[in-house]
């Protein structure tokens, strides 16, 4: 008796709950909606003051919003510019001009520290204890020291006491470094030189196809391809050929020092050097890092699984071990990259003209179009990281593991 | 016969251990191994080696034998080596900027009150100790801004114009860094709710303050900032900084947060939701204790990374210790290129700092580390 009626209140309590006698704000469905709305709407007064605030502050100070200032003239010089530049030229140029350096010098450091960081992180591996200690002071000391103090650093402590114009350090007559910055030969294509390119895009298609034909023989046949060889061959000699061909369609415009500085060839300014080394031995630091990382999630199984297979140890390192560290590597690599490209805005340190030092600092002072200027640098960055990672995401589907 | 196996026992004397052979002991053998152990090897060897014997010597003399260590200004520097007067005679401005020298013990006081409380959160035992040093820590923001202005707490009002140095680095990291804590601990929970609203705000957040470059958030906090507040409102310069790396911070700690979320095993939430908690409680009780310790390390290289930033402030013409040097290289009295001293000075701190933190950070990571490979 007693316990059935237990039972039976049991069951009308339950009934009671599922029949919603609850208040509704205890429904998590009514909840969220509940919160959510709360949530535009804190955020729809929040962006409604600021508007109206800034609005109301632009007014008083006088300044007209919108983008047509880039057509006005900017008024002032660019130091340097990899395309045709005069201060009469509009603010849009001034954006791409920066735009440019921006990406120049975000090439040149994305390539050198990886150079750096794979070699580093490799010799953290070495039997040699001399080398693995190289490698791990080099991580440990750039690693730990902000990046604006090494661009300083390499700028004006090292840079700076570099012999001047009329006593070049040079190499051959050809490449002179002083406190100018570096001067380098550059080479000048005459007719036929179009040959040439054309040589140099067919040596990549040629690879690519040779690269699938290759990895098809072997799925096929089992017959292995000396591939590296083969790819050096055709990348080399076959511009090497069209060079012969054409007659050495190029000349070379030398340096030489006329008067108080050097003319001819390329001038690499000691702002872009610094830039380029503090930018690419920090962010080297970091992808040595990575490497390391990726190589110690290798198993060590892995490696005497193939040397009891027989493999050679070159050949362990580069069918076994760097194909699973990869998959480690590439994902950090990708936000190192994004980093370097980030970090690469504090060229405003020592004036390199990259797109924030010419367009957010100097263009916004005289125009006083915060507002514009940081919005379209904020989306040129955004952009390039966005291709960063694009491609390296394609990269990635290369090395991840293949699920079965 | 049994007594004679008892009274005449055959004895078993070892040979006496032979020592090891010298090929694989002492100083010689493990250079064999480690150094010279293939042709090549011996080569890159003997390379590092004369690379190592041509620059070090010169380092170590231009450090320490012939620089010059007593003096008051510049002319007591006649040698080829460092000066390290030029470091001595600034050393006040480098650690506290131009805050007032009889004020200095406000600066003391409240580093000494952030060590406190960090070691406090350490040692503290376990049954209250996030109890006591949440609370410590969310005050101590505030706390310290009442000691170095002085004004609430009837001290003479230093000006934020006066803040500067080493000082004002480790500071402005540490609160930055710990309002951030509870706002980027919402942003990831934001990133993991089930109300989409929520989640998109939270993503679009967390990924334009990654995704910006720090430079652009601070030409922001001092250009954009002031736009938006209500015309006639005059916010500080510091306190703007504030705000913007509250918001930088918060962008990554809420990415490190949601790595430790999904470190956390499913049984957790199934356990607290099994004995009947609600959400916060199950969030605030069961996860977030978890959360915090295995993103520890994490954390603590994100404030590394933080901690070097805050030398980005320099670019807006905030007087931190990089600042400072710029302003004592360029002084009339100290025109001598002190630049190499000054730069290795400021970046031996730094390095001090933060190589400490991640050697702390690796120690939690190993710690906590229980897997069995390798």
């Amino acid at each position: 008796m007693f316990k059935q009626k237990t039972t039976e209140q049991i069951k009308a309590a339950t009934r009671k709950t599922e029949s919603g006698s609850h208040a509704f704000y205890n429904n998590p469905k009514y909840r969220a909606v509940i919160y959510q709305t709360l949530l535009i709407a804190g955020l729809a007064y929040f962006f409604y003051t600021i508007i109206g605030n800034t609005l109301g502050n632009l007014e008083a100070a006088g300044i007209k919003s919108g983008f047509g200032f880039l057509g006005n003239a900017a008024g002032y010089d660019v130091l340097m510019s990899l395309i045709p530049f005069e201060s009469t030229d509009s603010y849009l140029r001034v954006f791409i001009v920066g735009f440019l350096n921006t990406i120049l010098v975000s090439i040149l450091g994305i390539v050198l520290a990886t150079l750096l960081g794979f070699i580093f992180g490799v010799m953290y591996f070495s039997r040699n204890w001399l080398i693995k200690k190289v490698s791990v002071v080099y991580v440990e000391t750039f690693r730990n020291i902000p990046l604006l103090l090494q661009i300083l650093f390499w700028y004006s402590a090292v840079l700076a006491t570099l012999p001047g114009v009329r006593d070049s350090l040079s190499l051959g007559e050809a490449i002179f470094l002083n406190v100018r910055g570096l001067f380098i030969p550059k080479l000048v294509g005459q007719d036929g030189s179009t040959l040439v390119y054309v040589a140099i895009a067919i040596a990549i298609v040629a690879i690519f196809v040779m690269k699938s034909w290759a990895k098809k023989r072997q799925d096929e046949t089992g017959q292995q391809f000396p591939l590296l060889y083969a790819s050096l061959g055709i990348f080399f000699g076959l511009p090497l050929l069209a060079t012969l061909v054409a007659g050495i369609p190029f000349v070379v415009d030398y340096p030489v020092l006329q008067g108080f500085g050097f003319r001819g060839g390329i001038t690499v300014i000691p702002e872009l050097m610094a830039l380029t080394i503090a930018l690419s031995v920090y962010t080297g630091a970091f992808i040595a890092e990575a490497v390391r990382a990726g190589i110690q999630a290798v198993p060590h199984g892995q490696t005497e699984a193939a040397r009891s297979i027989g493999l050679k140890e070159g050949k362990i390192m580069s069918l076994i071990i760097v194909p699973q560290a990869m998959r480690v590597i590439v994902p950090l690599l990708n936000s190192e990259y994004q980093s370097l490209v980030k970090n690469s805005t504090l060229a405003a340190a020592i004036a390199y003209p990259d797109l924030f030092n010419v367009f957010v600092g100097t263009a916004l002072n005289q125009t006083g179009q915060a507002i514009e200027t940081i919005f379209m640098a904020i989306i040129v960055y955004f952009a390039v990281n966005m291709f960063i990672s694009f491609v390296m995401n394609r990269f990635n589907r290369n090395v991840e593991l293949v699920g079965r | 016969m049994a007594n004679t196996f008892k009274s005449d026992p055959i004895e078993f004397k070892p040979a006496v251990a032979q020592p090891a052979p010298d090929s694989t002991v002492g100083i010689v053998a493990w250079m064999r191994v480690n150094l010279f152990s293939s042709i090549p090897n011996a080569m890159f060897t003997i390379f590092i080696m004369l690379g190592l014997a041509n620059f070090i010597p010169g380092i170590i003399d231009w450090m320490f034998i012939s620089s010059t260590w007593s003096g008051v200004n510049q002319d007591a520097c006649v040698g080829d080596g460092a000066c390290w007067v030029f470091v001595k005679a600034w050393s006040q401005q480098f650690f506290y900027g131009s805050y007032a020298t009889d004020q200095i013990w406000r600066v003391n006081l409240s580093l000494i009150l952030l060590f406190v409380v960090i070691v406090l959160s350490f040692t503290l035992p376990a049954s209250y100790r996030l109890k006591v040093s949440v609370p410590l820590f969310l005050v101590l923001p505030f706390v310290c801004i009442a000691i170095l202005d002085g004004r609430l707490l009837g001290l003479e009002h230093v000006n934020t114009d006066f803040w500067g140095g080493f000082s004002l680095n480790v500071l402005m990291a540490a609160a930055a860094i710990i309002v951030a804590f509870p706002f980027s601990f919402l942003w990831a929970l934001g990133r993991r709710s089930d109300m989409p609203l929520a989640r998109s705000i939270s993503v679009v957040f967390i990924e334009f303050f990654r995704g910006v470059p720090v430079l652009a958030l601070f030409f922001m906090g001092s250009v954009m900032l002031p736009l938006f507040f209500a015309e006639g409102t005059n916010v500080d310069k510091l306190v703007r900084v504030w705000i913007v790396l509250i918001f930088f911070m918060s962008g990554y700690m809420a990415e490190v947060f949601r790595g430790g979320f999904q470190a956390i095993p499913s049984g957790q939430y199934e356990a607290a939701d099994s004995i009947g908690l609600g959400y916060w409680q199950k969030t605030l009780l069961i996860i977030l204790p978890q959360v915090i310790k295995v993103s520890m390390p994490n954390i603590l290289a994100t404030f590394v990374m933080l901690f070097k930033n805050t030398v980005f402030l320099l670019i807006i013409g905030i007087p931190e210790v990089l600042q400072t040097l710029l302003t004592a290289l360029s002084n009339s009295n100290w025109l001598g290129g002190h630049a190499i001293e000054g730069y290795v000075f400021v970046g031996v701190i730094f390095w001090v700092c933060c190589f400490g933190m991640s050697m702390l950070a690796s120690n939690i990571e190993k710690k906590l580390d229980t897997s069995h490979r390798n």
